[in-house]
């Protein structure tokens, strides 16, 4: 295999301080001659640095690490330790920078001299056989050559940025770094510079980096794509790949931010914030905002490894090799004896008949399905309130089914179930300070006073009142949503790792059902949990749920994210739900429900 | 404020300014009991050089240039007073009215503003003020009449920015009065831009009055320093014995002080308004 | 790409701006003396009245049409005005044109001069400065100007005058050449010309540079923050280019308009500095006349100098408008 034409290996930028800023902490890329890597990122994340780092234009900053470019033709260059001389030798002639904002054109020189001048000085073109070239490069962006005479000011925003995008390419560099090279275009232009993109990676071979915040933009032309989270690496990998089933923790919950079309989701950003960019913690980046991490998590960057299930193309960097499957459930199957009237009469109903479902951390799936389709009883098989006759379950890699003694006592912490009906769920004795205490009591956790103050601080996260006069209050005084909060409240107060919900509102009015979906899903997202949401109402499912998955009988009959079942349900079952929740199957329609029903 | 806060405030060279200043705003006050003599009086010989009785010596016709030197620091006080506060005062009224109605109100001052711009100020100020008695009054008239355009522009451009600024609007969507919002979110930064105005409109009106002083629009019964240096370089003989050096020296270098001062002064005041000035981050210089 | 758009809204902008302020200027010129208490020989009947000839006074009276209504004064004063007639100096006796013609030529070549020197030296400093910021270079300049900029420029030319006699009086301390000199050649007048130039162009040009080149240097400075310039060093272009090609240009724009914005400040020095060294140019012709109270010829001084200010100004805006494309468009 030939020396790819970038190479980049541990780069590291410290803007010093006070206080220094590591705006890129060990990063290592490879990018081959007629491949496209689309280096995806939100702001902050370090992809101006890394622009700046690849033309040795980040000035005031220390920068560590390997740079390299390739090339049969004009041979390799160590970019690392080059002085400014030369660099100036390399810049444009061998990697060229095309910018986003268009105040990068001088406003007082004309466009044909900003794009005859780096020809002049590393080609030695005359005027006007720059003129020329600059002219035949214009007229591939889809410029005319008229431009060239006309100062920056009397171009549109849109022609400015072709300009931007031809002067990268005025000196054929082997190696071109685009910053947001479509962002904020309209869809002509936009179309326009992908097409001449895509020619430059497959007729002249240059390797092109693409930097960038907007999924679809990069995904819309990058072979490969790197996830960039606060200077560091989270996930390389073939574009499709990466974008439809990340693997990263931080990819993941990228993609579950981002709305799609047709999607009924209620938005959420990932929990937390972005760390401060001043500190240097030794562990991973994303350490604070994961739902799923351990011990080793703060120990060291983790470097971007092949996670197990994986060829050598895909690499993620996380301790846990990637999102972690938190539940899984197996060919689950149970049957009920129906004692018949009848002498010696008895008839089997299989009410989960062979279901196989997963659950990954922080992840919300949605089971709808008619009544009787048996999504109470694979609530009950999930958390072991019920013992399949046939399959397994394993909760965060141990067998659920065969835990025993303290080990079914922790698992149990860290699975709850929230049942529909908090009338019968919460016992009419029970004051409320002591039906929510009632987990900690049961588990023996704490002291007294601890226990108390846990109490009142789950009843305040779940909008309930907290002085004592409540507390004395018995259960049967509260409304229907009070009480479902309670019982929220006290689901919660063990912390649990997933959170099983069976029909939580639909005994529920619209506007406290309303209430209750936006609480369930805020504390799912700040709290890192994983939720199995049940509902036999679609409408409701797809405003909470990443992932749905459609019963019927016992069986699951389709699964999908909720804009693919939305905009193509196949199974008939799932034509009926969304017909029997929604006013027409029709997406126009749907796109614009309310989150509650109208109905009781 | 505390002296360490002070200092914050004006930097080194501010506080040394500011000392400058206040030396000669004490000599301005305290002019007519240190002047030994009259500023008209002949006290002595024709070009005494310093002594005891004549700190700065004698002029050709015998006047002490220690009574002067007084009085002229004393005109400069006055002017400062009269004109500088005058133009500050008449610019920003102008200014902040302009700014703040806009429309044809601001389209109508500023046109009125650039002409009286773009015309020479001394040689309006000299066919103004040949045509008056030049006392330290009808001077600092004119010199309000002439100047108040350059502080108009200023401060409109201050004031211009407030009308569109969101805090401000978000203040008086919270329901803050008029004068709420000046306390808070108008004087702040106007205020700024009004010291620093003040300073520099006595800056000029110092300069403009001994200027005008020397080109000879001066009252002959008060001294100015601009009139100490026209005499002296009137006078043949000056570069012939030593006289120079009192008779036409300490007017130059006295004005040259007070201003400097002032500017010293005025500079740390604009600093603290756009600190963004001395906090900038060089791009193209390390090659 | 669509045609470009015209500038004449720009041109009409202009052209509005000057016509209103000649109008201003002319209107100013006749109403001043009207404008006065009594009539403007009143003044001058009250000041000497036994040094004026009555034959002045009668030529006055004329130059004025005082006798006249208002509007046909107006008409009257206009007339003249076309024709060049000024009136007569109170104190000579001569037509004012007559003077202007001896003395503005020597202001405007002392500007002329102190100009062009001027700013070349802020433009090459203040660049070479803000490229250079916070090196010894840029400290230098920032304190100089800071130090000189406030100093009045008649001070400045007086200490000038005085450094030039103490030091032995190597270059000429007064007028703008040797009295009663016979010149061999043109070039030798060229350089005493020249000679008695320098003294008088260094009083005019320091001030000049001092209150500019901090201007020149801060443009500098912000410029090499913009966007800009980070690009013109990753299409790894020389320094030179830099500098003076993608930075230079654009510091320069806002040292043009200052330059428009200082030409009242410059004429207003220039007579100063005439004064000092005797210089035999319009300032000179002021300080006889304020001595005199010289009305007609503070007048027409007034004028003249103003539309020195104009057309400065007039060619600073057409300049403008060729280095900065937006000014077109915009």
């Amino acid at each position: 295999m030939t020396a790819p034409a970038l190479a980049i290996s541990g780069l590291q930028v410290t803007y010093v301080g006070p206080p220094p800023i590591r705006a890129l902490d060990g990063l290592s890329l490879d990018v081959a001659a007629g491949e496209c890597v689309g280096v995806l990122g939100e702001s902050g994340s370090g992809k101006s640095t890394l622009a700046k780092a690849l033309l040795g234009l980040a000035s005031g900053a220390a920068v560590e690490g390997g740079l390299r470019l390739g090339g049969a033709d004009l041979g390799e260059v160590d970019l690392g330790g080059l002085d400014e001389a030369g660099w100036r030798a390399v810049r444009w002639r061998r990697i060229a920078l095309a910018v986003q904002s268009t105040s990068s054109l001088n406003p007082v020189l004309r466009v044909g001299l900003q794009l005859a001048e780096p020809q002049m000085v590393h080609l030695g073109r005359t005027r006007a056989e720059a003129d020329e070239r600059s002219a035949a490069v214009l007229a591939e962006v889809g410029l005319d050559g008229e431009a060239l005479d006309r100062y920056p000011s009397e171009l549109s925003g849109g022609q400015r940025r072709l300009v931007l995008l031809a002067m990268a390419l005025v000196c054929d560099p082997s190696v071109v770094v685009l910053d947001e090279p479509t962002a904020g275009l309209d869809p002509s232009i936009r179309a326009r510079v992908v097409d001449t993109l895509r020619r430059l990676r497959d007729e002249r071979r240059v390797a092109l980096v693409i930097l960038g915040h907007d999924v679809e933009a990069v995904g819309a032309v990058a072979d490969r794509v790197a996830v960039l989270y606060r200077g560091w690496l989270a996930e390389v990998g073939p574009a499709r790949r990466v974008l439809d089933e990340p693997r990263a923790p931080y990819t993941w919950a990228l993609l579950n931010a981002r709305p799609t079309l047709g999607s009924v989701k209620d938005l959420r950003g990932i929990r937390g914030d972005p760390p401060d960019p001043t500190e240097i913690a030794p562990g991973c980046p994303f350490v604070a905002r994961c739902t799923q991490v351990v011990d080793l998590c703060a120990t060291g960057r983790p470097p971007l490894v092949a996670p197990t299930g994986e060829d050598g193309e895909r690499l993620v960097a996380c301790v846990r090799g990637g999102v972690v499957t938190l539940l899984e459930g197996r060919d689950l199957r149970v049957s009920y004896r129906l004692s018949g009237t009848g002498l010696g009469h008895r008839s089997t109903v299989v009410a989960v008949d062979g279901v196989s479902l997963d659950v990954r951390e922080g992840e919300v799936v949605g089971v709808v399905g008619p009544t009787g389709a048996g999504k109470s009883t694979l609530a009950m098989l999930l958390v072991r309130l019920l013992e399949p006759d046939g399959g397994s379950v394993r909760f965060e890699g141990a067998d659920l089914l065969a835990a025993k003694g303290s080990a079914l006592r922790a698992a149990r912490r860290r699975v709850q179930l929230l049942f529909q009906d908090p009338y019968e769920a919460l016992s009419p004795r029970l004051t409320v300070g002591a039906a929510v205490r009632e987990p900690l009591d049961v588990q023996g956790l704490g002291l007294a006073e601890w226990r108390d103050e846990r109490v009142r601080t789950e009843l305040a996260t779940v909008r309930l009142p907290s002085d004592a006069a409540f507390l004395a209050r018995h259960t049967h005084e509260l409304s229907g949503g009070q009480l479902q909060r309670l019982a929220l409240a006290r689901a919660l107060i063990l912390e649990p790792k997933l959170l099983v919900a069976d029909e939580p509102v639909s005994m529920l009015d619209p506007s406290e059902q309303a209430k209750m979906l936006q609480l369930l899903k805020h504390l799912q997202v700040e709290r890192g949990m994983a939720m199995v949401f049940i509902s036999h109402d679609l409408a409701v499912v797809l405003r909470v749920a990443d992932r749905v998955v459609v019963m019927d009988a016992g069986r699951i009959v389709e699964e999908g994210r909720g804009h693919e079942l939305l905009l193509g349900a196949r199974h008939p079952v799932t034509k009926g739900l969304l017909a029997a929740s929604g006013r027409s199957t029709s997406p126009d329609g749907l796109l614009l429900r309310p989150t509650s029903r109208p109905d009781g | 404020m505390s002296r360490r806060a002070r200092e914050r405030r004006l930097g080194p060279a501010g506080l040394m300014g500011a000392g400058v200043v206040a030396g000669f705003v004490l000599l301005a006050v305290a002019g007519p009991a240190l002047a030994p003599y009259r500023v008209t009086e002949l006290a002595g010989d024709p070009l005494e050089g310093p002594s005891l009785h004549h700190l700065f010596g004698t002029n050709s016709v015998g006047q002490d240039l220690t009574s002067q030197l007084l009085a002229g620091a004393r005109a400069s006080l006055v002017i400062a007073l009269l004109a500088g506060g005058g133009t500050l005062l008449l610019g920003a009224l102008v200014g902040a009215v302009a700014g703040w109605r806009g429309g044809a109100t601001d389209s109508a001052v500023m046109r009125v503003v650039d002409v009286v711009l773009v015309l020479p100020p001394i040689p309006l100020m000299v066919v103004l003020g040949a045509s008056i008695d030049p006392g330290l009054v009808g001077l600092s008239a004119i010199i309000v009449l002439v100047s108040w355009p350059v502080y108009a522009r200023l401060v409109r451009a201050a004031v211009l920015p407030l009308r569109r600024r969101a805090d401000i609007r978000a203040a008086v969507g919270f329901g803050a009065s008029t004068g709420q919002v000046l306390r808070t979110h108008v004087l702040p930064d106007v205020g700024l831009v009004l010291i620093a105005g003040l300073i520099s409109a006595v800056e000029r009106a110092i300069a403009i009055e001994a200027g005008l002083a020397f080109l000879g629009l001066v009252n002959p019964t008060r001294a100015s320093w601009g009139s100490i240096m026209r005499d002296a370089l009137d006078f043949r003989g000056l570069f012939l014995t030593d006289s120079w050096r009192w008779w036409l020296l300490p007017p130059v270098a006295a004005v040259a002080l007070l201003l400097v001062g002032l500017a010293l002064v005025g500079t740390s005041v604009e600093r603290r308004l756009d600190p963004r000035l001395a906090r900038h981050q060089p791009v193209g210089v390390d090659g | 790409m669509g045609p470009l758009p015209t500038p004449s809204r720009r041109a009409r902008r202009l052209l509005a701006h000057y016509g209103l302020t000649v109008a201003a200027v002319v209107v100013l010129v006749f109403a001043l003396p009207r404008a006065m208490p009594g009539d403007p020989l009143a003044f001058l009947r009250a000041d000497n009245p036994e040094s004026v000839d009555p034959a002045v006074l009668h030529d006055l009276q004329a130059y004025y049409g005082l006798d006249r209504p208002l509007v046909g004064q107006l008409g009257h004063f206009l007339a003249r005005l076309g024709h060049g007639d000024l009136g007569i100096s109170i104190g000579r006796r001569v037509p004012v044109r007559d003077l202007l013609q001896a003395h503005l030529p020597w202001t405007l070549l002392l500007i002329g001069a102190s100009l062009a020197l001027s700013s070349v030296l802020s433009y090459l400093l203040g660049c070479a400065a803000g490229w250079r910021r916070g090196r010894p270079l840029d400290r230098l300049v920032v304190m100089a100007s800071s130090a000189v900029r406030p100093i009045p420029t008649y001070a400045l030319a007086s200490l000038l005058l005085l450094g030039g006699a103490v030091t032995g009086r190597l270059l000429p301390l007064g007028g703008a050449r040797t009295p009663f000199a016979h010149y061999a050649s043109p070039f030798a007048e060229i350089a005493d010309v020249a000679r008695h130039l320098v003294l008088p162009v260094t009083a005019l040009a320091s001030a000049l540079v001092a209150s500019q080149v901090l201007l020149v240097r801060n443009t500098m400075v912000s410029t090499l923050g913009q966007d800009y310039m980070v690009l013109a060093r990753a299409k790894g272009l020389p320094l030179r280019l830099l500098q003076h090609r993608h930075a230079g240009r654009n510091a320069l724009l806002p040292f043009v308009t200052s330059v428009g914005l200082q030409a009242g400040f410059l004429v207003g020095g220039a007579v100063f500095v005439e004064t000092v060294f005797s210089y035999p140019g319009m300032g000179t012709l002021v300080l006889r006349a304020v001595a005199s109270r010289d009305y007609p010829v503070l007048e027409a001084t007034f004028l003249a100098l103003a539309l020195v200010v104009l057309t400065l100004n007039l060619f600073v805006d057409l300049l403008y408008g060729r280095l900065d494309p937006r000014a077109r468009t915009g």
